[in-house]
């Protein structure tokens, strides 16, 4: 790290929320270590039934006042609430504790909440440590004695911790106030113009040549049939011309160094062979061009040219070559483009580039994928020229599409008279694809199946469907809609999908007449798994950002920290957390912005400095540490030959005390004499 | 690479005198009614470069895996095959596809660590040395992991140009995959990697693992008469000329299950007649006279005979 | 319809004898809609297992259903939740055959069968008919 905003110890500050506050330390407030024996005070609390239903919490008390060196030990039904704290604050001032232990819950949940309490009181915040006596004890120990001597050794363990504790400040750093969003799609686009709109410098990073994501390749949305096209392209427009968005779309992340506040991005920008700044986007070009690959944009329905844009609305309007396939690139030869350029923008010799931005927050906006079906050849796409995802059946929906709206089947280009929807292809499967539930492909089949209706009034769709879900607004009405529009909805998962001549069977179950049905199409569409985009699981991996079994970011937590990540810096939005719908998406996008304008509203971020700390007189330098960190955290330097501690990237997961072979090495707080003390006092 | 493809059995045919052998269970139908699919698969290998080397006393190996937990019994014929197989080796080739079915998973519940009490009461029961574990391979693996498409390729001498084939399956070889792990229980490919290997064209078709009826023949002909035209329409639909098989009860219930002398109707060959032929077997080896659906007029139509 | 002591015990038989768990399976009808006998069966494999799930499993032992059941094992290969009605079927069967019940045996078939059909088929047939 090579970084002039040096971290440096915090005086006393505000803290956004989602950081752990500064200790709030009063002027004159003795910090040193205590050098008379520690005054300790526990307090249990009894969370209501959760502990005091199992854990005989007056007895636990009685035990724990027999413990030298107590001052005190009291007992409250819910030690988290207002009366319950003030209990702890007069206790520290009425006794001149200099520890607290709280036997409560666990420290995930109130640690915070207590330890301000103690600073309130005027005790440095990081002498009050955590009994976990809920989570860890009540909750999975029935029997009530058991679950008594377990819980007393569970306090005897924190008091021997927090006896060994220190006081400690909290590190505090700059905020670089400019964010980075991986990912143009709906998501990205909406945190970029929020985190834009407010005033900051957003740097919006696409790996396709143009933004927008899925939402561009969709035709109606529902439950309102609006045209996809005609909502998204004010955003895509406005972010493509926003003064505060530096878009970089045909480009990827290629590195993050740093911590949150102040993150150095590598971007590599891959080569597009136009002049971006030459090239006016008439499109001349491509009515030339003679190359051709197919077109993922279409799902493969159709080809595009080498030199192509993914769509006429295109933000940029600039075309990239597909190197791949240019007849120039490959052999040398043609070069009709270079040609008929007005502004002889074509650059043949162009080449991959890396910039580099610096950047305090980073939105994770990457979206998803449909799965392959490669497990699934019972399905038959692929084989059977009739069977296409739901994506596709997009494209033949849309007026942008390559059959401009009409719906026509990839086989023989007829207009298909009847139409078998296939849900949860890869869904609810744990066998095949993927245990969960998609969750956008009811009502996005639904939609299908009324557009499909819309466009071909003589035309009969089926849903073969395991259960219809609609908890959305409006989605059981639309649900409703489809029915009441003439739609079949049959309730059986299709097993087999073959060809007979020039129809498309599928073999599916009723399950509400017990019966087995054979249905003969002329195109059925597949309602494919979500599933997280493999690029985007690779490069939260490569962040080590924590994703779940299926590849989806995973949330601070669940409920109270869905945009958040357990990495400081790391905000999520879209597909790439989990399947959600556009209105779903743009919601979180936004709540992701607003997190990273509440941190860019701070002075300065604080960092908890319970973090390695080195015995420079002890450390030989070999290097241990600086190999086993995760966070690139420690480094030797050379010149000295000690390692040195970045305490704003220390993560505090102590792996480098655990390496280091001199015990030069060790977590502040986390002492290996307070270790082995509390094995003693277990 | 190429030192890989010199350890190859088909090679060292060419160069090296020593022949591998494989110890071979062929089971009852091969005996009788699918004498075709193992005289032409016996004589096939010497061509192409290795030896099946029938095992001494085999025993029926059931037919049917019998699946119910308890049902020791149900599986001993089959462990009793393992058993004697693995004094002689530590392979065991078959060729038709439900014995290759039971044989293997018979073998797969014999070698489970999970059931090593019941293994040691099979062993107790059988009184005979268990010598070694044993694969139990289809002659259809031999022919791709052992000899090598590019090697057997070598051997074709009679290209089979422009025969589309449709490769069927049935459930047999290819369920359950977690047991049998012999290649995609929806879409397998071997066969049809075989056929192009002999110059065929393989059409690929959707009913390649769908069930032929099986032993419904026995008592409810008609249901098995449903399950196997409808295998041959969706062959007829991916414009398959004809349909190869391994498995003696498919053949039987796809060829000899129709009404007789119908037009058009598609012969079914056992993939070992294919393989003869275009490896130089003289046709009078063939076996191609128990075939219902004479596939004489298709061979010669195609230049083949 | 309501369980019984009796449909719990055989249930319970069934889900020893063919290690599968009724409660795995959601209904989604896969079995029955890819059954080569789906059209034939009664009660298919989706309707069997929901009799099990209920309790009903003597209502499944005297059906047609598990005696047309040829294994064929697609129902379990591509069913979401992993569960096999071949190997409930067979438990069924076992069952039945275990009280000396025999659904067809040797002298069902014909003398130009018998020259006709491998023999392998008869093998398989009995085993699974007559035990």
């Amino acid at each position: 790290m090579t970084d002039d905003r040096r971290p440096e110890r915090a005086a006393e500050g505000q803290m956004p929320g989602e950081l752990r506050p500064d200790g709030g330390v009063a002027p004159g407030t003795r910090l040193g270590a205590a050098r008379h024996a520690p005054r300790v005070g526990v307090f249990v609390c009894h969370c209501g039934i959760n502990i005091g239903g199992v854990v005989r919490v007056p007895e636990l008390v009685e035990r724990v006042r027999a413990i030298p060196g107590i001052a005190v030990a009291t007992d409250y039904q819910y030690c988290c609430s207002d009366p319950g704290q003030q209990i702890i604050r007069d206790a520290i001032k009425e006794h001149s504790l200099d520890r607290v232990v709280v036997a409560c819950c666990s420290p995930t949940l109130h640690e915070t909440t207590f330890r301000r309490a103690s600073a309130d009181a005027g005790l440095n915040q990081y002498l009050c440590e955590i009994a976990n006596i809920r989570e860890q004890c009540a909750w999975v120990t029935p029997d009530r004695d058991e679950a008594t001597d377990k819980a007393e050794s569970i306090v005897r363990m924190a008091i021997a911790r927090a006896v060994n504790d220190a006081p400690l400040e909290p590190v505090g750093v700059d905020v670089n106030k400019r964010a980075l969003v991986i990912g143009a799609g709906i998501a990205g686009i909406q945190s970029a113009l929020d985190i834009a709109n407010a005033g900051y410098e957003v740097v919006l990073v696409e790996k396709e040549p143009s933004i927008g994501g899925h939402m561009a390749q969709l035709s109606e949305t529902f439950p309102t049939l609006d045209c996809s096209q005609c909502i998204l392209t004010p955003r895509t427009v406005e972010a493509g011309r926003h003064p505060n968005i530096r878009l970089y779309s045909y480009s990827e992340v290629a590195e993050v160094s740093g911590y949150v506040g102040n993150f150095k991005v590598r971007i590599r920008q891959k080569p597009r062979y136009v002049d971006f700044d030459a090239c006016t986007g008439c499109g001349l070009c491509m009515e030339k061009c003679p190359g051709r690959s197919e077109s993922s944009f279409e799902r493969g329905l159709t080809k595009q040219k080498a030199i192509y844009r993914l769509l006429p609305q295109a933000v940029p309007n600039r075309p990239v070559i597909n190197a791949d396939v240019c007849i120039y690139l490959q052999k040398g030869k043609c070069g009709v483009c270079a040609k008929i350029c007005p502004t002889q923008a074509i650059r043949y010799d162009d080449k991959e580039k890396f910039v580099e931005e610096e950047v305090g927050a980073i939105v994770m906006a990457t979206g998803y994928e449909l799965i392959d079906h490669v497990k699934m050849g019972n399905y038959g796409i692929g084989r059977v020229p009739d069977v296409i995802d739901g994506l596709a059946f997009e494209r033949l929906l849309s007026a942008s599409g390559p059959t401009q709206g009409e719906v026509k089947r990839p086989s023989d280009g007829k207009t298909p008279k009847k139409v078998v929807f296939v849900q949860c292809a890869g869904s609810r499967d744990q066998e095949h694809g993927m245990p969960y539930c998609s969750k956008i492909c009811c009502m996005y089949t639904a939609k299908q199946a009324i557009l499909y209706k819309h466009r071909v009034h003589d035309g009969e769709a089926y849903v073969c469907y395991i259960d219809v879900r609609t908890p959305g607004k409006g989605f059981e009405e639309f649900y409703k809609r489809a029915t009441d529009e003439g739609i079949t909805y049959i309730r059986g998962k299709v097993s087999k999908i073959f060809r007979r001549g020039d129809k498309t069977v599928v073999w599916t179950a009723d399950t509400l007449a017990g019966r087995k049905v054979e249905l003969e199409a002329d195109l059925v569409v597949l309602a494919s798994a979500v599933i997280a985009n493999p690029e985007g699981v690779k490069l939260a991996r490569q962040l080590k950002l924590q994703v779940d079994q299926h590849g989806f970011q995973t949330e601070a937590h669940p409920k109270l920290r869905p945009v958040e990540t357990l990495t400081g810096g790391f905000f999520l939005a879209g597909c790439g957390q989990g399947p959600k719908d556009i209105p779903e998406t743009v919601a979180q996008a936004s709540a992701a912005a607003a997190k990273v304008l509440a941190m860019f509203g701070q002075k300065r971020l604080f960092h908890a400095p319970t973090t390695a700390s080195v015995d420079e007189d002890v450390c030989v330098g070999c290097g241990n540490c600086e190999k086993t960190c995760a966070y690139g955290a420690v480094q030797v330097d050379p010149k000295r030959r000690v390692a040195v501690v970045n305490v704003a990237l220390c993560e505090g997961c102590g792996a480098c005390a655990v390496a280091c072979p001199s015990g030069a090495m060790s977590h502040n707080n986390f002492s290996k004499k307070g270790t082995y003390e509390m094995v003693d006092r277990a | 690479m190429t030192t890989a493809v010199a350890a190859k059995p088909g090679e060292q045919a060419e160069d090296n005198p020593v022949v591998e052998t494989y110890t071979y269970y062929p089971g009852c139908t091969l005996y009788t009614k699918a004498k075709s699919l193992d005289r032409c698969a016996r004589l096939a290998a010497e061509k192409v470069g290795f030896r099946l080397e029938e095992m001494p006393s085999w025993v029926c190996c059931g037919a049917i895996y019998n699946t119910s937990e308890d049902d020791f019994a149900g599986r001993i014929g089959a462990q009793r095959n393992i058993v004697r197989a693995s004094a002689l080796g530590d392979r065991l080739v078959t060729l038709c596809a439900a014995c290759h079915n039971v044989l293997k998973r018979a073998q797969a519940r014999l070698n489970d660590p999970a059931n090593a009490v019941e293994r040691q009461r099979v062993l107790d029961f059988l009184d005979e040395p268990y010598e070694r574990e044993v694969r139990v391979l289809h002659y259809l693996e031999v022919l791709k992991n052992d000899i090598g498409w590019e090697a057997l390729a070598r051997k074709v001498v009679k290209p089979l140009a422009g025969l589309k084939v449709a490769s069927y399956y049935g459930c047999l070889m290819v369920r359950p995959a977690a047991v049998l792990g012999f290649d995609d229980p929806e879409n397998p490919q071997v066969m049809d990697e075989l056929v192009r290997t002999l110059g065929g064209e393989p059409t690929g078709f959707d009913f390649k693992a769908e069930c032929c009826g099986g032993y419904l023949v026995v008592n409810r002909p008609e249901a098995a008469r449903v399950a196997s035209a409808r295998v041959l329409d969706n062959a007829k639909s991916w414009g398959a000329e004809a349909v190869v098989t391994t498995c003696p009860l498919c053949q039987y219930n796809l060829d000899k299950l129709r009404k007789p002398g119908k037009a058009g109707e598609l012969p079914v060959f056992y993939f070992t007649q294919l393989l003869g032929l275009a490896v130089g077997l003289p046709k009078d080896e063939l076996g191609f006279d128990s075939n219902a659906v004479d596939p004489v007029p298709l061979l010669e139509k195609r230049g083949l005979l | 319809m309501s369980t019984s002591d009796d449909g719990d015990r055989l249930v319970c038989q069934i889900e020893e004898l063919s290690g599968q768990r009724v409660a795995d399976c959601y209904q989604c009808g896969c079995c029955t809609a890819g059954c080569p006998l789906g059209d034939l069966m009664e009660p298919g494999p989706a309707r069997a297992i929901r009799l099990l799930q209920l309790g009903h499993a003597r209502e499944l032992l005297d059906s047609d259903g598990i005696w047309l059941c040829a294994s064929c094992m697609v129902c379990g290969s591509r069913c979401p939740r992993g569960v096999d009605y071949a190997h409930i079927a067979e438990a069924c069967r076992q069952i039945r055959i275990r009280q000396r019940f025999s659904h067809a045996g040797p002298e069902t078939v014909t003398a130009a069968a018998c020259e006709e059909i491998p023999q392998q088929a008869f093998m398989a047939a009995f085993r699974k008919y007559s035990g």
